[in-house]
């Protein structure tokens, strides 16, 4: 069965969201870390996060797994025990290496998209 | 009427049974933080109702679909409805099965240098070879790494040592023999442990 063309966006629209995404999510912890129900409502409000909250929990496992980020369980004032997920450093590499590339990325992405007509000429 | 309890089970039965093709402790991982996600937002806002709670949380299905395509399990991202026995079929082998055969190997002919020993340890590293070539847990880089150095490198250096020292005293082990297995063993569990850390689910 062939996704139509709507599924196809749809699906690349999220490809790009979740290759990002997991730099937000690990910008997070940047100063602190944080707890899962942190890290979502934190995801949630700034729109980063197009999915369901659900969907970023296999995301961090697989960031504990890639040896991206570390996991301590603390006891909370109020409620059960959190897990908080705290940058290793080579989360944290990762991340500095994802801000340095970052800008130039979207400068040039956004130059595409703003330039109807690309010039093969100087630029005015 | 359901209760709450009986909602957020429901939820999680239904999470587990769309992960059925994920390696259990993933499952179970997976099943912790969606459990320990209502705990905690229930904590922390008591009015909420644990329908909305659910609601925020997802489908089941998406979730499940998100974990199995962060598993690795479809290469072309999430996979297909309906082929979800694929994935647990092609990783039968567990990882460490190969690491540890190949690793094992050399102590194991220390441990028992008169034939058939050296026969098995032989075997033993054949077979490991063969488990981490066809494993799906390792790329193809990964996979020829690993055989250099855990397979032809103590071959050859095992078969230089030999020649060198002629056949007479082969079999017996000394000190000189157990240092030099020693040394071939480090490169080995060395790399065994840096595939264990690479490998993906």
């Amino acid at each position: 069965m062939e996704p139509g063309d709507s599924t196809k966006q749809a699906r690349a629209a999220a490809q790009l969201r979740k290759g990002v995404l997991e730099y937000c999510v690990l910008a997070l912890m940047r100063d602190r870390p944080r707890y899962g129900v942190e890290l979502l409502h934190a995801l949630e409000e700034s729109g980063a996060l197009a999915t369901s909250q659900g969907t970023v929990y296999p995301l961090l496992s697989r960031l504990r797994r890639d040896d991206l980020v570390t996991t301590t369980w603390q006891e909370s004032a109020s409620g059960p025990p959190r897990r908080y997920y705290a940058l290793t450093d080579s989360g944290r590499a990762a991340l500095d290496e994802f801000t340095r590339v970052w800008p130039g990325f979207r400068n040039a992405v956004d130059a595409f998209l703003n330039t109807p007509h690309p010039s093969t000429g100087d630029l005015a | 009427m359901k209760t709450s309890a009986d909602l957020v089970r429901d939820y999680l039965s239904a999470v587990e049974r769309e992960t059925s093709a994920l390696p259990a402790d993933r499952r179970q991982e997976l099943l912790a933080d969606l459990a320990e996600h209502v705990e905690v937002t229930r904590a922390e806002r008591p009015d909420a109702a644990i329908g909305e709670v659910l609601a925020e949380l997802g489908d089941p299905r998406t979730i499940a679909a998100t974990a199995l395509a962060e598993a690795g399990s479809g290469a072309a991202g999430v996979p297909a409805r309906g082929d979800a026995g694929a994935p647990a079929r092609r990783g039968k082998v567990h990882p460490l099965v190969p690491l540890l055969m190949l690793t094992l190997s050399v102590p194991f002919i220390m441990v028992f240098p008169y034939l058939p020993g050296p026969l098995f340890g032989v075997l033993f590293r054949i077979t490991g070879a063969v488990l981490l070539c066809t494993s799906v847990h390792w790329t193809a880089v990964q996979k020829t790494t690993g055989v250099l150095l855990t397979v032809v490198l103590p071959t050859v250096l095992f078969t230089t040592w030999n020649l060198a020292n002629g056949n007479t005293s082969s079999a017996a082990p000394t000190v000189v023999s157990t240092l030099a297995n020693l040394a071939v063993l480090v490169p080995i569990a060395g790399t065994a442990a840096w595939l264990w850390r690479v490998r993906r689910a």
